[in-house]
């Protein structure tokens, strides 16, 4: 079985929320569409208040080559355009809608027939997949078009789907991979066609084998619905923390290694996650927009039957999830969007989903609470946990004095931020908090040295 | 939930810590202790009291009047330096002598550097070679395993060590000796030395644990075997065969549990190699060619002190590079 060649950890995966179907959360009576659900640069608002919009809508434009579409998630009246804060309490502009009925703008496909014919021009593939806002949801959200334009000279070798789902509680991929196979496979083929018919790999990690089986089946059963779904298949991989990781992914599905500051393209690969290609099918087959996706409500201090995969619409607030999935426990201390490895600590519960929300996770003090750091007993457990291979140890010594030039030496910009060292550290030394900070210290000054070249 | 916890990722963390990755240390030790004081009794016992009591109460002591800061001794590291100082003294050892071992291992190996994870050498090994320069006469007063069961046992090596032995009376003297016996605790030595088994049982614990990486340990047997097995090969009648030279003297004891020490060996897997590969050629050239009959100590002493400059040649294999 494969997997990526360095370092790596085994936390517990407690995918408690596996089993959970994927239902459709009610609407709010509100909701806040923030223009910024995208890596780059935020969204430009077209919409003002009193303006009348249905779901599927433009709501806002994007601002620069990296940025994105943004839609209206429900239909109503814009009751205002300005700031608001988000998940972790800064201020960004938000788009405020008193929701009106559920009417769709026209030329949305809603209905649950697969369509498998693709479209045979690519341009108008690209212009689909970038007018319906579709972004990577993987966790970084880099507009999807984007990746799916190589850059003149390179070619890609291997389209990867990540379904690794490698964080430990998350379910919404598993569950998508369950329940939307054959619409995930028809993305797979659109995004394959447009990178030039390479062949497509899906990564599934062994822990899931009932969605191995079934987007094997999918992909078996699509075969025959062209061109474009030959060359289509799944790899297991074995359980390992940060397989999902796209350097590697890319490691453990080609054996290649993206060079230090390089880009998954240079080594002829594009890595897309499930959920994206989902995203992709809705937006080319069916002409949806990004307005949808699933996430898990989890936690070890969740009842069973408070587990709960969501597929909720944008700008839905947090603190109205949490309500309807039976509240917030009462011994979870912190909230988490995203995994427990690298998601993030929500600072602000009346902030709303974006595209790329993947869970609302609880965690209590007792699974948490960082003990207090202890001296370093150079036991070396944060250079075999890491995944890149660096010396977090010595990155943070570095980093404590300071020593940029050693730090460079060290790769210390090569640093993914998975946490595994600061997970494996037995001494609780808080390696990547210190690391990061270095880190973008260290990319400052390495693209300040190539704008002076 | 009154008040909402955030903090940077991960918010997961592993249960192991400093302090369960001694205690498992101490469990793995435990098959070697219950040797030692089934077949040296009480005064192994009280060898082993005195040294883990001196340990932590210095440990204690040199935190809190003379550091003046948080005290370490909840780590258990100095339970572990105090069991291995122990194992590593004949178990005829003067208690006296033992506190001896235990202000140099603690107070001055370990402390003086800064505590843990700051010192050099490993402290257990630093207060042993001190004991055996200092003391010789109660260091190499190898008691005959007499305790609580075996009394009679290996007549044939009766108060030296098969290495004292081969020393003074060349190979062929103990070219006869049964190495089931070296296996099972039957031959003098200080007392962690006994047994084999009871050594590498706790080897398979710590490798099970993920404690420790087996590529120091394996690699000092790998070279010792190597280093013997060709002067073996070339002269038999002078030098000692590879099975003994691992069975004997502090060789096991000192692979797995000393030349291990996270805070004193290495980093990286080849660097764990170097050192390796260096403590078993010192270590065969002492046997061989030294004054004294026994040279693990002095080896992995030796290698401590090149271990910051393996740590700067030896870096870990990078993604992409």
């Amino acid at each position: 079985m494969k997997t990526f060649s360095i370092g790596g950890i085994h936390p517990n995966d407690s995918k408690i929320s596996k089993d959970c179907k994927i239902e459709i959360l009610p609407l709010p009576s509100k909701v806040f569409i923030s223009v910024a659900q995208h890596l780059g640069a935020p969204a430009t608002p077209v919409v003002k208040a009193g303006d009348v919009v249905k779901a599927g809508q433009v709501i806002a434009e994007p601002a620069g080559f990296i940025s994105a579409y943004v839609h209206s998630s429900v239909s109503g009246t814009v009751k205002s355009v300005g700031p608001r804060k988000d998940i972790a309490g800064n201020n960004m502009t938000h788009i405020e809608i008193d929701v009106e009925g559920d009417e769709w703008a026209e030329g949305i496909d809603l209905s649950d027939t697969l369509v498998t014919a693709i479209p045979e021009d690519n341009k108008e593939i690209l212009e689909k997949i970038k007018l319906n806002g579709v972004v990577g949801l993987g966790g970084a959200t880099f507009p999807t078009h984007v990746k799916l334009c190589p850059p003149p000279g390179k070619k890609a070798d291997c389209l990867i789907l990540n379904g690794a789902e490698c964080e430990p509680y998350l379910t919404s991929d598993y569950r998508i991979m369950l329940e939307r196979s054959k619409e995930i496979v028809v993305g797979a083929a659109i995004m394959k066609q447009v990178l030039g018919n390479c062949p497509a790999v899906i990564g599934i990690e062994e822990n899931k084998p009932e969605a191995i089986k079934a987007m094997t089946a999918a992909v078996s059963e699509l075969q025959s619905a062209g061109k474009a779904y030959s060359g289509i298949s799944v790899m297991t991989l074995k359980k390992k923390y940060p397989q999902g990781g796209e350097k590697q992914l890319i490691d453990a599905v080609m054996k290649r290694q993206v060079k230090s500051m390089g880009l998954p393209i240079d080594v002829g690969a594009v890595v897309q996650n499930v959920a994206t290609s989902l995203a992709v099918y809705e937006a080319v087959q069916k002409n949806k927009p990004l307005v949808t996706n699933v996430l898990t409500v989890t936690g070890d201090c969740l009842p069973m039957e408070n587990q709960h995969n969501y597929q909720f619409r944008i700008g839905m607030p947090l603190s109205y999830i949490a309500e309807h999935a039976g509240g917030i426990p009462e011994s979870a201390v912190k909230v988490i969007s995203g995994g427990p490895m690298m998601g993030k600590a929500i600072a602000n519960l009346d902030a709303t989903t974006v595209k790329g929300s993947s869970s609302l996770l609880y965690l209590t003090a007792e699974q948490t609470v960082r003990n207090a750091e202890t001296a370093c007993i150079r036991c070396g457990k944060c250079a075999e946990a890491c995944p890149m291979g660096l010396e977090p140890f010595l990155l943070q010594k570095y980093a404590r004095n300071s020593m940029m030039d050693e730090l460079e030496e060290n790769a210390i910009q090569d640093c993914i931020e998975c946490g595994c060292c600061l997970y494996s550290c037995p001494a609780n030394i808080p390696l990547l908090d210190i690391i990061r900070i270095a880190k973008g210290d260290v990319i400052r000054i390495i693209r300040g040295r190539a704008a002076k070249k | 939930m009154e008040k909402i916890l955030v903090s940077p990722s991960p918010h997961l963390h592993t249960r192991t810590s400093t302090k369960s990755l001694m205690r498992d240390v101490v469990i793995a030790l435990l098959p070697a202790v219950i040797v030692s004081v089934l077949f040296y009794g009480w005064s192994e016992l009280l060898i082993l009291g005195v040294s883990v009591a001196s340990c932590v109460l210095l440990e204690y002591l040199i935190t809190k009047y003379m550091l003046k800061k948080s005290c370490t001794i909840g780590d258990m590291s100095a339970v572990v330096t105090g069991i291995l100082l122990a194992l590593n003294l004949p178990a005829s050892t003067p208690w006296w002598v033992v506190f001896i071992g235990a202000v140099v291992a603690i107070g001055v190996a370990k402390m003086t550097f800064g505590g843990i994870g700051q010192n050099i050498f490993n402290p257990a090994i630093a207060g042993r070679v001190f004991l055996l320069i200092s003391f010789p006469t109660y260091m190499t007063d190898w008691a005959k395993p007499q305790g609580f069961i075996g009394q009679s046992i290996a007549d044939a090596f009766t108060g030296a060590t098969p290495l004292g032995i081969a020393k003074g009376a060349g190979a062929e003297a103990v070219a006869g000796m049964d190495y089931s016996d070296m296996l099972f605790c039957n031959i003098g030595g200080s007392a962690g030395e006994l047994s084999a088994i009871a050594l590498l049982l706790g080897f398979a614990y710590l490798l099970a644990r993920k404690v420790i990486r087996p590529y120091i340990t394996c690699s000092i047997i790998a070279t010792v075997a190597v280093f013997s097995g060709i002067f073996w090969a070339i002269n038999p009648a002078e030098y000692t065969d590879p099975v003994f030279n691992i069975l004997s003297g502090g060789l096991l004891l000192g692979a797995i549990f000393m030349a291990t020490d996270y805070v004193t060996s290495p980093m990286s897997n080849l660097g764990g190699v170097i050192f390796g590969v260096g403590i078993g050629v010192i270590t065969m050239l002492i046997r061989y060619f030294g004054a004294y009959p026994e040279g693990v100590s002095f080896a992995i002493l030796i290698m401590n002190s090149v271990v910051p400059l393996i740590n700067k040649w030896c870096h870990t294999k990078k993604y992409g590079r």
